[in-house]
């Protein structure tokens, strides 16, 4: 009787905190208008924001999206099954998969491990190639501009008293080659940089750095993570001994990724994930079967693909830049013009403030600063190795320019910066003391 | 795929396939995969207009044959899960 009594209480009780709870929750979510508008985060839009976000992840290819369907309907098998028609084609799924990531980057089926990501490739290639040379090997070359979880990785060697080099980059972002040689001493078991840096676009001299760690007999790793079906890699005529892939920067599904291991001369690393020794033994774990199918075909896809849509997206490009720079002065392109992946524009706009801009271009998507560390108020770090002063970094925003983008959105989103740009610039009083011919250097700022 | 042991197919084929994949790429919910579709049609069909070949032809024919059925398909899969809200470039501006 009285737990019954009890029993009411509490369920009452639950059900208000959990009313409560939903309401707090539905405040957060977006609401979605009658098909009118979408509200979030206090920000009224008509519709979804036009993307030009590619660097930090593409929509999904309907063509993967095709071939991947049937791995979570009818052929859901776990690969490792070696007993049952499930396992069998799951497994045929896969190494047919092997083989298109392969033969995009002319490596052989063998030399591709699939991990979960850049991410993961990066963490293995950095600490499990140094921790298993550790007894010979123990500096490591890397840049500052490459990605965070590179630079993590060594920070984190680093603390287990490995020497790490951040090799400083010119102004256009590239690494200067004399440098790097330089800083390659007796003791390096590895040299890693990016191929295409995500916040900026510049491509690496790849080729030549592979031909100078080959003549020195150093490991090289590169993060080919936006460089993959964008530019052509091979990994033959670059000497790259280790490669970090990953899926959803070639219109493949999220949560997958690929890591390329040479095999002449052996490159060997310790697993970071232990287990049932699946993946040669580098990468325990069950293999994603629809992920992986999708990685496969977003790779093919790309293979097909990769000359029309450079020509489609150089020619974008210089449509935004150019009408961007017809209607505004003070616009920087940061990093080199010359060597950059099209699809990346990377621009300051000077007397105008970063965060303000990206409140007023809500009905466009994209991002200032790298999608990882677009949490913290810091400059971005990429554009401070540049050189970049501190307010044009504040002020940088990243256009992504994909497969799917149309010419109208491209107008569109320069309609829309230009205003916005101008706009702020009319508030600003930055901007009327360089109109009238100040120096904004020389002025003395009084103390109150 | 038997059907490409036929010979390479006739103008009639080729016309009634650039205009079903075109349809199709038309139906699409997504604004971004449904310019792009159309664009993708258009663009393939002119780059190979000067094909000489016979089994080039066909092969070609046969590619675009199952990129249609791959369209189909997927049409029906966006138009399932359409957001309720279109993209800005959809909405007429006042």
């Amino acid at each position: 009787m009285v737990s019954k009594l009890l029993l009411r209480k509490l369920h009452q009780n639950t059900s208000s905190l959990r009313r409560l709870s939903t309401a707090t929750a539905a405040a957060a979510l977006p609401t979605y208008g009658s098909g009118e508008e979408i509200s979030m985060k206090g920000v009224k839009i008509s519709g979804r924001p036009l993307y030009l976000d590619m660097q930090a992840t593409c929509p999904v290819d309907p063509r993967v999206l095709d071939a991947m369907l049937p791995y979570y309907l009818s052929r859901f098998g776990n690969p490792h099954s070696r007993t049952h028609l499930y396992g069998w084609e799951s497994d045929l799924a896969v190494e047919k998969a092997r083989e298109q990531v392969a033969s995009l980057i002319n490596a052989s089926p063998k030399e591709i491990i699939f991990t979960s990501g850049a991410t993961e490739s990066n963490n293995i290639s950095i600490k499990g190639l140094m921790h298993f040379y550790r007894d010979k090997k123990k500096h490591v070359i890397t840049t500052q501009t490459e990605h965070k979880c590179v630079l993590d990785s060594s920070r984190h060697l680093q603390q287990e008293a490995f020497d790490v080099t951040y090799l400083p980059v010119e102004s256009d972002g590239l690494v200067n080659l004399d440098k790097l040689r330089d800083a390659i001493r007796a003791d390096t078991g590895l040299v890693s940089v990016m191929a295409v840096n995500n916040e900026i676009g510049v491509v690496q001299p790849v080729e030549e750095i592979g031909r100078i760690c080959k003549e020195k007999g150093v490991f090289f790793h590169t993060d080919a993570a936006q460089a993959l079906g964008k530019v052509p890699i091979d990994v033959e005529k670059m000497n790259i001994s280790l490669m970090s892939l990953s899926g959803h920067k070639v219109y493949g599904p999220k949560g997958v990724g690929a890591l390329y291991m040479r095999r002449r001369p052996r490159v060997r690393v310790e697993p970071q994930m232990n287990g049932g020794g699946q993946e040669r033994g580098i990468r325990s774990g069950t293999v994603p079967t629809p992920l992986v199918v999708g990685f496969g075909a977003a790779c093919e896809l790309a293979a097909k693909e990769m000359e029309y849509d450079e020509k489609r997206i150089k020619g974008l490009q210089e449509r935004l830049l150019n009408g961007i720079r017809a209607k505004l002065d003070g616009v920087v392109v940061n990093g080199s013009v010359e060597k950059r992946y099209p699809g990346n524009l990377n621009l300051s706009f000077a007397y105008v403030e970063g965060e303000s801009l990206l409140m007023g271009l809500k009905e466009v998507a994209v991002s200032s600063g790298s999608a990882c560390t677009s949490a913290s108020l810091e400059p971005s770090y990429v554009l401070r190795a540049l050189g970049v002063e501190e307010d044009m970094a504040h002020t940088s925003i990243r256009f992504g320019i994909g497969r799917f983008t149309t010419e109208e959105e491209i107008d569109r989103a320069v309609e829309l910066t230009v205003h916005q740009v101008e706009k702020l610039r009319e508030m600003s009083p930055l901007y009327e003391m360089v109109k009238e011919g100040i120096d904004l250097k020389s002025i003395q700022w009084a103390q109150h | 795929m038997a059907a490409a042991g036929a010979g390479a197919p006739t103008k009639a084929e080729v016309l009634s396939l650039f205009r079903s994949l075109l349809r199709t790429a038309r139906e699409f919910a997504d604004y971004n995969i449904r310019e792009y579709a159309k664009r993708r049609t258009k663009d393939g069909f002119r780059h190979n207009k000067n094909l000489s070949d016979p089994s080039a032809i066909s092969s070609v024919f046969s590619d675009a044959k199952s990129q249609l059925e791959i369209a189909k398909r997927q049409v029906v899969v966006y138009s399932l899960h359409a957001p309720k809200v279109k993209s800005v470039m959809e909405i007429k501006q006042a």
